[in-house]
């Protein structure tokens, strides 16, 4: 039975925020669509509404012509849609077998799990990815004992156990390896051939060739076009994905000094989804991290705050160190402005005086001296031109971008030598930003060296004069000078560099 | 392949580790009290442990689906009033039936109430159900202004039999295995944990996740009843408080037998071993002639030891790794 899956004029909203507003997607049996697009270009939205797990707000869904909507997921699963999703649907407490028969169990007389039954369908299933996974990957094995590599194949396994007709894989190659990775596009393209429709969303450039027919490209909430993998190449790609987009803001940093002292030096840093990282940093530097989200970026950040144990060097102000906790670092002049303020960077209910001076109240004695202190908090809040009632009013009365500041103006009071930031200016309004900017030269003049990680291009382009661009825990491609194009930053973020020019 | 399974055995059954500390205890109880085991003592013991049995199961039910239902003592209370009323001294068989019926019946609906308020109006569970036991506590008044009620005295004597020299509590008890075997074993059984464990997860799968949670809390219901049906047995007469303090000993009963509190994890026999390691301590401190002042501490610090025991053991565990 074939299959076509179009969605049409696709609009999301959350609140104010428009992840997708104009999402087109066509598959059929027997086809593989890759799709691809920036950070916060809506891709995983769009799949999501045609998986029922999101409600659109506009436009509609057609199924071999007819019209169809999926209010829940169950819906669309009754259809024959299934979904291989990034954040895993997995019951950690449940074995392997239970969860990929779950809510689909075979049934003996309509009443009892068939147990046995699921546990020889499972062996089937697993049988599939045999060779490429540990012994430990059985039916019986509680999915919260195994590896991410492994509970990623759990969850494939999972989508497939239903025999549906279309399934979309939402990043399911991030967490394989690479003989995992070749073994999914083996059955990937005999799936194909027994008439599934597959859409694969990807990060990687090379697997749009190795198994995509056609390539839909996504830009800014827009489906922006569709090509046949066959006719095109990856240069196109990087076309579509920045075509027509806004000259960043002029701004840059001024070129720094070649020969200022280096402050932070890294070689071989691994750390979690982080393998490998070498960087150099000199006092006064803006250093940019680009490349899409979850690539390492947080986890580089987090281990040079000592926040996450990690393996490598990092020599500091020319002094090898290891930091085993933030208070570590914290000596050392290091500093880190977390990306969601609400839950690592500030505490909402308690005063604004108490959040600019959390990290630094032992300066001002063991009983403390409050008056010096609310003299450098007002003296601070007057620096970071901070809109606010009192200093004594809870945190959660400051509007987003005066919040914000108040995370960076706590690690000001300290003078950092060098300020880590993980995307700091997510939700902030455009007003906030170019006073956040200002701020960042004013500090980078003083000397301090700035590691700035943003999943916005435009601030990258607009404020470094050097990115490193991570790709699966990789830095895929220093750029500086002429090569710093969003050309080259979508490209060496999707896994390719232009040498060649 | 094996030490899967083992591993898989035993997170199923997770009051392997209460089991063993119910044998500690007991062997501790009859050393000094040589007369545990006889069969008329036993079956007085059984028989008061019965009611709160019945509840802790119900309420194991709720804390597996990821709930908690602090309501279920004020319940018991309120069913008993109810089953009081409807009982007296000359009450047939049939009419006692039909009152046991009632019970489990208000019981029901009582438990959707907070089904309701918890799974579809998305309230927080502890706040919803503490005060929904003051409505419970309530009508318990309201019916049963005075301590009071009879009930036949053969229905006394049935309730102390014990067939084929068993207690009629341990059949019971069988029964509720029994019955919790066979449901393991259904698709419910697998929503109910997916639920407790994951339950966003378990939504994104297709588990009907507020369906389930309601469903709960109605058990949580059913079982008040069946427990306030205990408790008149037992008692023959009922007062409108007679259940009130019920309602921390089950849920104790439930984390001492080894279900997890935040969900997805453990069984009912966790929570009938529970309750029997709750009475076995009061039992040791009553014979090893602790000072009656302190008696209250020592049972809060026995049963403190006895929650934290499978922590420690996997503290121990790690560090030895270490």
């Amino acid at each position: 039975m074939t299959l076509t899956l179009l969605a049409q004029g696709i609009v999301k909203r959350y609140g104010g925020v428009i992840a997708v507003k104009d999402g087109h997607l066509e598959v059929q049996s027997g086809v593989v669509v890759t799709l691809v697009g920036a950070n916060g270009s809506g891709k995983s939205t769009l799949s999501k509404v045609i998986t029922g797990v999101v409600a659109p707000n506009e436009g509609q869904l057609l199924l071999n012509g007819v019209p169809v909507q999926f209010p829940t997921p169950q819906a669309a699963k009754k259809r024959g849609i299934a979904a291989v999703y990034q954040e895993l649907s997995l019951i950690p407490d449940m074995t392997v077998a239970e969860n990929i028969w779950l809510t689909n169990e075979p049934l003996l007389g309509g009443i009892s799990l068939r147990r046995g039954e699921m546990r020889r369908k499972t062996q089937e299933l697993l049988d599939l990815f045999a060779g490429t996974t540990s012994n430990n990957l059985t039916p019986d094995t509680l999915v919260n004992t195994l590896p991410p590599d492994e509970r990623q194949i759990v969850e494939i396994l999972k989508a497939i156990s239903s025999q549906p007709r279309l399934v979309i894989f939402d990043e399911a190659t991030a967490s394989l390896d690479r003989s995992q990775v070749d073994r999914l596009f083996e059955l990937i393209r005999q799936w194909k051939r027994e008439g599934m429709a597959i859409v694969l969303i990807t990060h990687r450039m090379d697997e749009i060739f190795r198994v995509a027919d056609r390539v839909t490209v996504m830009r800014n909430g827009q489906t922006v076009g569709t090509v046949n993998a066959a006719d095109t190449t990856d240069r196109e790609i990087v076309q579509m994905m920045i075509e027509g987009a806004a000259a960043p803001d002029a701004g840059r940093m001024p070129q720094i000094d070649t020969t200022a002292p280096v402050r932070l030096e890294v070689r071989g840093l691994r750390c979690g989804r982080l393998q490998r990282a070498d960087l150099t940093l000199r006092d006064g530097e803006l250093l940019g991290l680009g490349g899409l989200q979850g690539q390492g970026q947080t986890e580089l950040l987090l281990a040079l705050f000592g926040a996450l144990p990690y393996a490598g060097t990092v020599i500091l102000g020319g002094k090898p160190v290891r930091f085993r906790h933030p208070r570590d670092a914290m000596k050392h002049g290091v500093a880190f402005v977390p990306g969601d303020r609400a839950t690592e960077g500030l505490l909402l209910s308690r005063s604004i005086l108490e959040n600019f001076l959390l990290p630094s109240w032992q300066r001002y004695g063991i009983i403390h001296d409050v008056e010096s202190a609310r003299q450098d908090a007002t003296t601070a809040a007057r620096d970071l031109s901070l809109v606010y009632s009192t200093l004594d009013a809870p945190a959660s009365s400051l509007s987003g971008g005066n919040a914000q500041k108040v995370v960076i103006g706590k690690w000001l009071l300290r003078r950092p030598k060098l300020l880590l930031l993980n995307d700091p200016t997510k939700g902030v309004d455009v007003g906030a930003k170019a006073e956040f900017y200002a701020l960042l030269r004013q500090l980078t003049a003083q000397g301090t060296a700035v590691l700035f990680y943003s999943s916005d291009d435009d601030e990258l382009l607009g404020l470094c004069n050097r990115v490193l661009v991570l790709q699966d825990g990789l830095v895929r491609d220093e750029l500086s000078g002429e090569r710093l194009t969003r050309e080259n930053l979508v490209a060496a973020s999707m896994g390719t560099t232009h040498e060649q020019r | 392949m094996n030490s899967v399974r083992l591993q898989h055995f035993l997170t199923r059954n997770t009051y392997l580790f209460s089991l063993l500390l119910l044998a500690i205890l007991l062997s501790v109880n009859y050393s000094l009290q040589d007369n545990l085991f006889e069969l008329r003592v036993l079956n007085n013991s059984m028989r008061t442990l019965l009611p709160l049995i019945l509840l802790a199961v119900g309420q194991s039910v709720v804390v597996i689906g990821g709930g908690i239902d602090l309501s279920v003592g004020t319940m018991v209370s309120m069913l008993v009033a109810v089953l009081v009323k409807l009982i007296n001294a000359e009450s047939s068989a049939a009419d006692i039936a039909l009152a046991v019926l009632a019970a489990c019946g208000v019981g029901i609906v009582a438990g959707s109430l907070n089904g309701l308020a918890v799974s579809y109006l998305r309230l927080q569970p502890i706040v919803t159900t503490y005060a929904t036991s003051f409505i419970f506590s309530g009508v318990a008044l309201l019916l049963l202004p005075r301590p009071g009620g009879q009930i036949p005295t053969e229905l006394r004597r049935f309730y102390a039999q014990t067939p084929y020299g068993v207690p009629l509590s341990f059949y019971v008890i069988g029964v509720l295995l029994l019955l919790w075997t066979l449901i393991r074993s259904t698709r419910y059984a697998q929503y109910l944990f997916a639920t407790g464990s994951h339950s966003q997860a378990a939504y994104t799968s297709g588990v009907p996740v507020r369906v389930v949670r309601f469903s709960t809390y109605v058990w949580a219901g059913f079982f008040a009843g069946l427990a306030a049906t205990a408790l008149t047995f037992s008692t023959g007469s009922g007062q409108a408080n007679i259940g009130d303090n019920m309602t921390l000993d089950s849920i104790v009963a439930v984390v001492l037998g080894g279900t997890r509190l935040s969900g997805g994890k453990g069984g009912i026999a966790g929570a009938i071993i529970g309750v029997m390691i709750l009475r076995v301590i009061r039992n040791v401190i009553f014979f090893a002639d602790v000072p009656t002042w302190s008696q209250t501490l020592v049972n809060a610090l026995i049963i403190i030891a006895a929650l934290a025991g499978p922590g420690l053991f996997g503290l121990v565990r790690r560090m030895v790794k270490k």
